[in-house]
């Protein structure tokens, strides 16, 4: 499973050049500011880095960009805890639990929880990627339209089934996500719901609906409120209770394995990553607890699920890019581009000719999530001083950076109009007992299964029967309508016990 | 008194916000169907569109059927009326971007924000407006490529 001697040269390489460890630190930086700055995604951020690693040799750009990576990926969670913002679509399930931690004075400890979470994520998920490179590559190229429509289901009805007052509410909210979702034209070019605005035909923008739902809508709510957290001993900082978050991962060993199993997996698989990775992770880990009623209201499971799955999904997509030379999403393509830029080629020749290299690349992102804890522990210790500044002044320059960041992605008005239109949407729906972000997860995963849904239609040459060809599709669908009856089975006996408890005698 | 020997009291504005959704949903599907009855159109968009519309048959007859809960927590209409000011203010700003440029809508909307959110002290609203407006001015034109009408910087 391992190379030896590619491993010993891989030591050796690392040890021996300065140059591959300077970067490192400014990387991860670089990545927590602009992955804690909403509108900017990760892959944006490895963007406007990528153009300084034209200079550098090939080893240290990589492992610049990647440390870049790392750090992007914990940065979003910082305003998802904090300000119910996912910095980047990966840490949308983190706001889940995260954010009602935040407000219940527990800040210190869902950040704690998120960086440690984050940095064992990225740890478990290059263990892999050392050990089962290959093999995983060879598991995600027999992943085809079935299996794809498959997991964007399951992983919408985990969520739109088990969140919100009822059920009803939730599958409501879901469909309504996943009607947003399929919007603008679709892969067989019929352009519905486009209301003639030419912006439209690309589908709603998701990164500034999803601000608009989660944090805009929220901000409207707290309007009447004077800070973030309203107990006034509950705002302070405190490192030991930063780091006593830290320990709450560490005696949820389940929540955080199973996490960056996801994470790993759902990673590897091109096209879905760590977006949908965290909130796989999240549904999961609640509809196993044996409490599933606490998520939502501030369970530390939550943010540990989400966050051990988003960290870990990067070596996942680190497996297929090296392995197969295909970039899973926005940032193992601008990897690749780097690899490019210094006369590389990914795939599976780089793996056999340069092994030493890769392996050089995931020991230096073991040391990447060993400095991540140090680093990200002082980023925190700033980032919390938001919890001390008052509504009034956060709440209007939270908009308005928002609506720049919103305006960031597209560089046009369409994503400010997004935001605003989600914003009010959003926070109608949470006024009334909706779960927004079940709108959300339909909106992120509409499109994806609807564009799998056509592939294997087109497959299938329109006999719904074939997908009993695809046994692993069949065995999650099945998975999930045993989830969704136990949900139904489960509001229905809490309706029960509320109506006998309220009953007379 | 018990919550189901509590009088009726329908939710109405919760209906009027679901069935307004519910209705945006039917008219979605009709156009929908005017695009093309092909499968490839409507495999996941049409039943959505019914589940949704199932549902709110749901919904709707439970916003009915609700019974007044004397231990809900209730808002004020002075509360009320400042989150939609607040709305308000945020729309005027989302609508006046390009037409005022980016930086005088953001520093109008950072005072009404202030004034809405209860700051009355002077220095406060003369001077943190302009400030946090060239902040953000020019923070962003470093971090993005695209660029944003402006009125005056």
């Amino acid at each position: 499973m391992i190379d030896t001697a590619a491993f010993a040269g891989a030591v050796a390489m690392l040890a021996g050049s300065l140059d591959a460890w300077v970067w490192v630190v400014p990387g991860l930086l670089i990545g927590l500011v602009f992955g804690a700055l909403p509108g900017i995604s990760v892959s944006m951020a490895m963007a406007l880095v990528l153009p300084a690693t034209l200079y550098m040799e090939f080893l240290p750009a990589i492992i610049f960009l990647t440390s870049v990576y790392t750090g992007a990926g914990f940065g979003g969670s910082i305003p998802a805890v904090l300000i119910n913002i996912p910095g980047t679509s990966s840490a949308v399930a983190t706001t889940f639990d995260g954010y009602p931690m935040a407000r219940q004075g527990r800040h210190n400890e869902a950040l704690g929880a998120a960086l440690f979470a984050s940095c064992i994520g990225v740890l478990i998920s290059y263990l892999v990627l050392l050990l089962l490179v290959q093999p995983m590559a060879e598991v995600v190229l027999r992943i085809g339209p079935y299996e794809m429509a498959a997991i964007g289901i399951w992983g919408m009805v985990l969520l739109g089934s088990i969140g919100g007052a009822s059920v009803a509410k939730g599958l409501f909210a879901a469909g309504l996500g996943i009607l947003f979702g399929t919007v603008g034209m679709n892969t067989a070019g019929y352009m519905r719901g486009d209301m003639g605005i030419p912006w439209l035909l690309d589908g709603i923008p998701t990164i500034p609906a999803m601000v608009g739902l989660l944090a805009a809508s929220q901000l409207f709510a707290l309007v009447n409120a004077k800070f973030i957290v309203e107990a006034e001993s509950e705002r302070r900082i405190s490192l030991r209770r930063i780091l006593a978050g830290g320990a709450m991962v560490l005696r949820s060993p389940l929540t955080l394995l199973r996490g960056s199993a996801i994470g790993v997996f759902v990673g590897a698989v091109p096209g879905i990553g760590s977006s949908i990775a965290n909130l796989l992770s999240y549904g999961e880990a609640k509809r196993s607890a044996a409490d599933p009623s606490a998520f939502g209201k501030g369970d530390v499971r939550g943010v540990i699920a989400a966050e051990s799955a988003n960290s870990s999904s990067e070596g996942g997509s680190m497996a297929t890019m090296l392995a197969l030379g295909i970039p899973g999403g926005g940032a193992t393509a601008i990897l690749l581009a780097a690899f490019a830029m210094h006369n590389v080629i990914g795939g599976p020749r780089f793996m056999e000719q340069s092994r030493d290299v890769v392996y050089a690349i995931i020991l230096s992102n073991f040391a990447q999530a060993a400095i991540l804890v140090v680093v990200g522990t002082i980023f925190v210790y700033g980032a919390s001083t938001i919890v001390r500044l008052p509504l009034r002044y956060l709440i209007p320059s939270v908009l308005v950076v928002s609506t720049m960041g919103a305006f960031a992605i597209e560089g046009s008005i369409a994503g400010p109009i997004t935001l605003f239109v989600f914003a009010v949407l959003g926070w109608l729906l949470s006024r009334y007992g909706f779960p927004v972000a079940a709108v959300v997860v339909g909106l992120l995963l509409g499109r994806l299964i609807e564009t799998e849904m056509l592939r294997a239609w087109q497959l299938a040459g329109g006999d719904p029967w074939y997908v009993l060809n695809y046994p692993w599709a069949v065995a999650i669908v099945a998975l999930m309508l045993v989830s969704l009856a136990l949900s139904v089975r489960r509001d229905i006996r809490r309706r029960r016990a509320v109506r006998d408890a309220a009953s007379p005698g | 008194m018990e919550r189901a020997q509590a009088p009726r009291q329908p939710a109405w504005a919760e209906l009027a916000v679901v069935t307004a959704l519910a209705a945006g949903v039917l008219a979605y599907l009709i156009e929908a169907r005017g695009v093309s009855l092909d499968p490839q159109n409507l495999l996941l968009l049409q039943p959505t569109a019914w589940l949704v519309l199932g549902l709110w048959v749901v919904i709707a007859a439970g916003c009915l059927m609700r019974r007044a809960d004397p231990a809900a927590p209730r808002e004020s209409a002075g509360e009320v009326l400042r989150v939609l000011t607040m709305v308000a203010a945020f729309g005027l700003f989302i609508a006046g971007l390009e037409r005022v440029g980016y930086d005088v809508a953001i520093c109008v909307f950072m005072l009404a924000g202030l004034l809405i959110g209860g700051e009355r002290h002077p220095a406060a609203l003369l001077l943190f407006p302009p400030i946090f407006t060239l902040a953000v001015v020019h923070g962003f034109r470093l971090l993005i490529p695209y660029p944003f009408p402006t009125g005056l910087l």
